[in-house]
């Protein structure tokens, strides 16, 4: 680390980073379109422009991505010439820029919108038209490129290029023709492209999901891990108005994710919106599984482990740390009942690359098997289940996860976010989708990432934690339930 | 008045002078021979080149001696290292570099591997212009005859001096004569510029040690190394020693290539070698050394034509591309299609070169067109700021900024003449024609 005046204040700088990653840690706000922390950088934007002086040379303005930083060096983000030209840059992109931030997606996140209402330029000296590009040309399943709105940072050709390294995306034609295409229009393939939406510093490139599902203003970002393989992604979880999840985006994890996600774990959000999910708890009564009181399933399922000698213990792969401790206090609660805790563990996918998919569909197996849980095939755990008395099946998608069940003729009480279709199912208590919940899922490689709940916990519903500290309660004090 | 001495021409008005057989009869590979047989040392050589003070014809005129040292310590870096020439030619104007590639083929190659044995280089590039299809062909043949005269090749004449030279055919782009723009294209990529630093020297031809070198500068260096750089130095001004090729075009009676003395006024090389202005009329403006360098007034014409004097100016030598403009020309019709060029041609990376070059084009053409307002003309000196001096990656923001800043300084009458006409004044009926030569009744 090297020490460089920003601002009149001094600080360290890694000399391997350019000029701006020093910058903007210290956060002072210097805008920026071609750089990205995760990209080569370009220098073709030319906005990160701030006056540096060194030793006897006289100030110079230059651009902070392509500029190293050296000891002694004196930077001023907010010199008068440092504005100066970072607007008159600022005017020539927004030169051919359309108007139409009020319908367009990036709107509340763009990086040339706050930057243009920050330097206060509310008109333009321009008195031809701006350029008529393509407004809605499609760039395969995932991505929508919106041309009059590019302003050629060239980000989501890098991306393609240096991060999945499949380049398909290209600048095509010349000056101010330039567009970004794919070559030969061929739509855009792999599991990563939704990154293209996140690195486009404009509306440029937008996802069909997400395009004109919401205003950014209105959605609720909170911190939060993938749970859709056992990469566990930084990622953000955006709910509009406390309801449905709009978005899954990543956060900057250089130890986990780095700036990225798969679209795998992007898109998988449809169930969280599901309004077929289990508000409550479910008994078996002489017409089949019956909305029941929480409560009274919670007793009859207390008095099942009492009474039942065997009992199988399942456990969804998406349990969390926290979780998995309780349930392991449960097991020891129930004493020789039950030796050991599973949990399902479904075949790896397809989907695993060197980049980040794990092909792993597990996202806590790591943290799980540190607990002493053993992973079992959904054939396996049929079987468990099958030489048991009595079967607990615990946590998100576990029923699904099992299967059918088809000739397994043991009572199961399910605690899943939906009601299996079991005809053995006695009883279903309803939990938390995992952004809902607060915990610990532990990677394959060892990280531990936190979930924070994204939304309110639904009425009626209750942290699986609390459930299971009832149940061992319960199991602790002798004599029969009320 | 005696005519000065010239040198780089003269081989070029020989019979088959593109042969290998006439340039070695008049001279040619004889320094080549000197250098590999005497011997004189690498490091003896870049003394020379930078005792002659020979800058870079090219346009910016950088001295070469000193841009040739700036190739890394060999013993510390042992990548393999590049001459690569630039012969793309594609500044407006200019078609110095054509005559000697086509006349005088093996005068070329001869700089060429002068350069490369001074530099350690294993491999040159020539990037030759698209259109020059005679100076590709021309050149294509000198190699292959130089190759088999055992002046290309391994163990150049019996040394221990091994040197490849090979040939790429530029697409017509203006940016690929910009020297990272061209090593871009001659890597198979798009002519995007790079960023600088890192500099070729450190890192150019696929990220080896590169030195980009204009046709004429390499052409120089074999005259400095047959006659020193004492002799050199006699030519020319101070700053600027030895001669240049100047292309005259325009409103001119004979139009042509000529070689002059660096450090000659402007006004002797119009009337002395090009006759003075065509049909006796008398000059309004003049571009020195390329579109880029900008228009000067007549009153300039006086000028001596060498870097320090022309950047005095306010404008710059460029390539020595000289173009007239008679006193029957629209100025802001010329700048108007320069714009258009200079739109055309921008590679599209930074923003105030693709946004700006565009936005200029369209403001001189509405001025010509006769839409103009009065606060354009304050736009575009604006504008023309914003993008240039020094804020884009390479200079083709600044080959746009220039013109476009001599055009308000020398020609602002004619700018708001256009505005407060409503047309363009020096235009009738679509065909251009001045007011003042009006021969109706004649």
């Amino acid at each position: 680390m090297i020490k460089i005046i920003i601002n009149g204040r001094e600080v360290l700088a890694d000399p391997k980073k350019p000029l701006i990653a020093a910058c903007h840690e210290n956060l002072n706000h210097v805008p920026t379109y071609c750089y990205h922390p995760g990209l080569s950088p370009v220098g073709s934007c030319r906005i990160c422009q701030v006056e540096v002086r060194q030793g006897e040379m006289p100030p110079r303005v230059v651009v902070a991505c392509r500029t190293p930083v050296s000891e002694g060096m004196i930077v001023e983000t907010e010199s008068e010439r440092a504005h100066e030209t970072r607007r008159e840059c600022l005017e020539f992109l927004l030169k051919n820029h359309p108007l139409d931030c009020p319908i367009c997606d990036k709107a509340g996140e763009c990086d040339l919108q706050d930057f243009a209402f920050q330097e206060g330029q509310a008109s333009a000296r321009t008195v031809e038209a701006r350029r008529k590009l393509e407004k809605r040309k499609s760039l395969g399943d995932v991505i929508l490129l919106d041309e009059e709105r590019c302003i050629l940072c060239s980000r989501c050709v890098r991306f393609m290029e240096e991060v999945p390294k499949t380049p398909q995306l290209t600048v095509s034609g010349l000056g101010s023709r330039s567009t970004i295409s794919t070559f030969a229009d061929r739509p855009l393939t792999g599991n990563y492209q939704g990154n293209l939406a996140d690195v486009c510093p404009v509306g440029a490139l937008t996802l069909r999901k997400f395009r004109f599902r919401a205003r950014v203003w209105n959605l609720r970002k909170t911190a939060s891990t993938c749970a859709e393989c056992s990469r566990g992604c930084s990622i953000s979880v955006e709910v509009l108005r406390g309801g449905e999840v709009k978005r899954l985006r990543p956060r900057p994890n250089e130890a986990v994710n780095g700036w990225w996600m798969c679209d795998h774990g992007r898109f998988t959000f449809d169930h969280f919106n599901d309004p077929a999910r289990n508000p409550g708890a479910f008994v078996r009564g002489h017409r089949g599984l019956q909305v029941g009181d929480a409560a009274s399933a919670v007793a009859q399922l207390t008095d099942a482990l009492r009474i039942k000698e065997r009992v199988a213990l399942v456990a969804s792969p998406f349990l969390t740390v926290e979780e998995g401790e309780r349930l392991e206090q449960l097991r020891a609660a129930l004493g020789d009942k039950s030796s050991t805790i599973t949990f399902v563990s479904p075949a790896a996918n397809d989907l695993a690359d060197d980049i980040l998919h794990t092909g792993d569909p597990c996202p806590n197996r790591r943290g799980l098997e540190e607990l002493g849980f053993r992973a079992e095939d959904a054939a396996k755990t049929a079987e468990r289940i099958a030489g048991a008395d009595f079967a607990l099946v615990v946590g998100e998608k576990v029923s699904e996860l099992i299967g059918t069940l088809e000739g397994v003729a043991t009572p199961v009480a399910a605690i899943d976010t939906v009601v299996p279709a079991w005809k053995t199912c006695r009883l279903a208590i309803a939990t938390l989708y995992s952004v809902e919940k607060s915990g610990t899922f532990v990677n394959v490689d060892g990280h531990r990432g936190a979930l924070t709940p994204a939304r309110p916990v639904p009425s009626g519903i209750r942290p699986l934690e609390s459930l299971l500290d009832d149940l061992i309660g319960a199991l602790d004090k002798p004599g029969v339930s009320a | 008045m005696s005519q000065p001495e010239t040198y780089l021409l003269s081989r070029t008005t020989l019979p088959d002078s593109h042969t290998l057989a006439v340039s070695r009869n008049n001279g040619g590979y004889a320094a080549l021979e000197t250098v590999l047989k005497q011997p004189i040392t690498r490091e003896e050589l870049i003394g020379i080149v930078k005792d002659s003070g020979l800058r870079g014809r090219g346009g910016a005129g950088f001295p070469t001696g000193l841009k040739w040292s700036f190739m890394p310590d060999p013993e510390k870096d042992p990548r393999p290292r590049y001459v690569a020439v630039n012969a793309d030619e594609s500044e407006p104007g200019t078609c110095k570099d054509r005559v000697l590639m086509e006349r005088d083929p093996h005068g070329l190659l001869e700089g060429v591997l002068l350069a490369a044995y001074a530099m350690r280089c294993e491999a040159a590039y020539i990037y030759v212009r698209g259109e020059y299809r005679k100076s590709y062909d021309r050149l294509a043949a000198a190699i292959v005859e130089a190759r088999e005269a055992n002046l290309i090749g391994e163990n150049i004449l019996g040394s221990d001096f091994s040197c490849e030279i090979h040939m790429h055919k530029g697409a017509g782009a203006y940016i690929c004569g910009e020297e990272t723009g061209l090593m871009e294209s001659l890597e198979g990529k798009r002519g995007h510029p790079r960023p600088k630093p890192p500099f070729p020297a450190g890192f150019g031809l696929w990220g080896s040690p590169t030195t980009v070198n204009n046709v004429e500068t390499l052409f120089n260096v074999p005259f400095i190394v047959n006659r020193g750089a004492a002799w050199y130095k006699t030519m020319g001004s101070d700053a600027s020693p030895g001669n240049i090729l100047v292309g005259i075009s325009g409103h001119v009676e004979r139009p042509g290539v000529y070689e002059v003395p660096l450090g000659m006024p402007a006004s002797q090389i119009l009337e002395n070698y090009a006759g003075g202005v065509w049909r006796g009329r008398s000059l309004k403006a003049w571009i020195p050394g390329g579109s880029s360098t900008g228009f000067l007034p007549a009153s300039m014409i006086g000028v001596a034509m060498d870097h320090d004097s022309l950047k005095a100016s306010g404008s710059m030598l460029g390539t020595g591309a000289m173009i007239m403009l008679d006193e029957t020309a629209c100025v802001v019709r010329a700048m108007e299609v320069m714009a258009r060029f200079y739109d055309h041609e921008s590679c599209g990376q930074c923003s105030q070169c693709r946004e700006g070059t565009q936005w200029l084009h369209q403001i001189f053409k509405r001025i010509e067109e006769g839409q103009g307002r009065m606060e354009d003309i304050e736009l575009l000196t604006s504008l023309a700021s914003g993008m240039a001096p020094g804020k884009t990656i390479c200079a083709l923001a600044d080959a746009a900024a220039i013109p476009t800043h001599s055009i308000v300084r020398h020609f602002q009458d004619e700018l708001e003449a256009h505005v407060h006409a409503g047309c363009c004044p020096y235009k009738t009926s679509g065909a251009p024609a001045a007011p003042e030569t009006v021969e109706a009744g004649t």
